[in-house]
């Protein structure tokens, strides 16, 4: 499979009376995406809003973050099987409008967390506040169960982002990337010397608000499986998870998947990237046993040199993750896993809800328990109500200046465990 | 499959009590993973993650574990899940002593869907 991805840069967003991209801004017609929105009978209300980097804004609870992009070539289109037809996507070429979003937020659940500042030490630790984000803040109708209102969002960021991709179809990128992926048979014969490695990608799976979709079915009902990376690039896999802020993978990340972007890099120097198996992280233990043999088996058909395993999430996946890890070394592949901690607020508890001695590679994306301070910003898109309830605030955390005491974890994107964010030990 | 349910969230009693054995008492969330704990000494088989929902531990008050009916042979692996939730439980401090009520009724949901998702995954 080749996909080529046309980066279409993005420096600003505006309102305007059109949509449209000229010159690196994107133009919003604001009433259309408000047309657009409400056509969803489950949304009451919305507001659409800009925030820019270096802005004194903040965006709570965030839902989901989405990357605009539109399919101009090659089969099917942008998030198959939820907006477009269920095509088989990863090839020919996709625009991208680099450099933006579509942040959706809104209060799902009383405890709802994701915070992203443009400005300040919270904009240090997410990826979002470099993005200039279309920020869509929707009401549900009174009387939604969270489930309805979580799915009626999420639809809506999708489709947001889909109107906003659709005007770069025409246009001719700034700059232009190309993915290919090979055959089995191609990558033995093209690359006999080098390792070969798989990416195995652990989708959040766990029931209402932590789920997953691939190809619009949700991941707690697949077994583990083949996909080709550059599917993800098209939208296969998408967020439907709107808790678990630090560590979550929004849409945008797996559009934008670090882990796959760098075994790319290296295919062909350094390792044969063979391809990607996904699998989730359901809550019966039966299904946690079933998934990781699988995943193990399709490690030992390749024949896998090494595999690379991102989780997703804390606690009940830390023993899945450990599972994969175990079953996969077993194998005698080379077992590295992604993961992030969460070892107290001074880092000094056990990191993870589970351990094995085959985990003797691991990357972490960071400390959510550590605390920070966040300070008082001059405007805040969505509602500041939920700030001491989400994950990661705490009662009383809105200090007296008006600035919030909260952990890592409140924080969208902060420990990412794709790579995805912002922190590091260099 | 025969199994039963551990739990403290009273909407998970209200919901699934004519289904399945609901064990229900109004205890902490650590008291949940003990209780559970205690079972699987026994040789309870323990069939849902007792760290299931991103929502931390003692983060949401709500906590419902299922297990088999009946003893059988004590499972290695299972102690050390629970050991391990119990470990990690601790590193969180309980947040909100006294949730207002919407808040609290959106824990008792997510922790009865979470649990209702996992039952619906039972092949056997």
């Amino acid at each position: 499979m080749k996909l080529e991805l046309g980066y279409i840069n993005i420096h600003d967003i505006q309102f305007s009376n059109e949509s449209k991209i000229e010159n690196g801004v994107l133009y919003v017609d604001k009433a259309a995406v408000e047309a657009l929105v409400l056509e969803d009978e489950h949304i009451k209300t919305v507001e659409v809003d800009i925030a820019r980097p270096g802005e004194s804004v903040r965006i709570t609870p965030v839902k989901d973050v989405i990357e605009p992009r539109v399919k101009v070539s090659g089969g099917g289109g942008m998030f198959p099987g939820v907006i477009s037809k269920v095509d088989t996507v990863g090839s020919g070429r996709t625009h991208v409008l680099k450099g933006s979003a579509v942040v959706t937020t809104g209060k799902i659940v009383g405890f709802q967390e994701g915070i992203i500042d443009m400005t300040g030490v919270g904009a240090q630790y997410t990826p979002f506040s470099k993005t200039v984000n279309l920020v869509v803040n929707c009401d549900p109708v009174d009387g939604i169960a969270p489930h309805e209102h979580e799915h009626a969002v999420r639809m809506v960021g999708l489709k947001v982002a889909v109107y906003l991709g659709e005007l770069a179809r025409n246009l001719t990128p700034d700059e232009i990337k190309t993915y290919e992926t090979c055959s089995i048979k191609e990558g033995f014969e093209k690359y006999p010397g080098l390792p070969r490695v798989a990416y195995v990608q652990m989708l959040q799976s766990q029931g209402l608000l932590h789920d997953t979709y691939v190809y619009g079915v949700d991941a707690k009902k697949i077994i583990p499986t083949l996909i080709s990376p550059t599917e993800t690039m098209d939208g296969a896999i998408l967020s439907g998870n709107c808790v678990s802020a630090c560590d979550k993978n929004p849409t945008y990340n797996h559009l934008n998947n670090p882990v796959v972007e760098d075994l790319f890099a290296q295919h062909g120097k350094t390792l044969n990237f063979v391809g990607m198996i996904i699998t989730n992280e359901n809550v019966y233990l039966a299904d946690k046993e079933r998934s990781s043999n699988w995943t193990a088996q399709l490690c030992e058909y390749l024949s896998l040199d090494g595999a690379i395993v991102s989780q997703e999430g804390f606690g009940n996946p830390d023993t899945d993750l450990i599972m994969n890890c175990k079953k996969i070394e077993a194998k005698g592949i080379h077992t590295v896993i992604i993961t992030d901690e969460y070892a107290g607020r001074d880092g000094s508890s056990q990191s993870l809800a589970d351990a094995d001695p085959a985990a003797d590679a691991v990357v972490t994306g960071g400390n959510a328990n550590e605390l920070i301070t966040l300070p008082k910003l001059d405007k805040v898109i969505g509602s500041l109500l939920p700030i001491d309830k989400i994950a990661g605030g705490f009662d009383k955390n809105m200090l007296e200046d008006g600035s919030i005491m909260v952990e890592l974890q409140a924080i969208t994107g902060a420990t990412s465990e794709l790579g995805c964010n912002c922190l590091s030990a260099r | 499959m025969k199994i039963q349910i551990i739990t403290n969230n009273p909407l998970v009693a209200q919901k699934l009590s004519e289904e399945y054995p609901v064990h229900y008492e109004p205890r902490s969330y650590r008291e949940v993973l003990v209780a559970v704990r205690d079972l699987i000494h026994q040789g309870y088989q323990l069939y849902s993650h007792p760290l299931s929902g991103s929502v931390k531990p003692n983060e949401t008050p709500y906590k419902s574990v299922f297990l088999s009916q009946k003893p059988g042979k004590l499972d290695l692996d299972a102690v050390r899940i629970i050991e391990n939730s119990i470990i990690t439980c601790d590193k969180f401090a309980v947040k909100f002593p006294d949730p207002p009520p919407d808040m609290d009724r959106d824990f008792q949901l997510l922790d009865l869907t979470l649990l209702q998702g996992a039952l619906s995954q039972i092949t056997t």
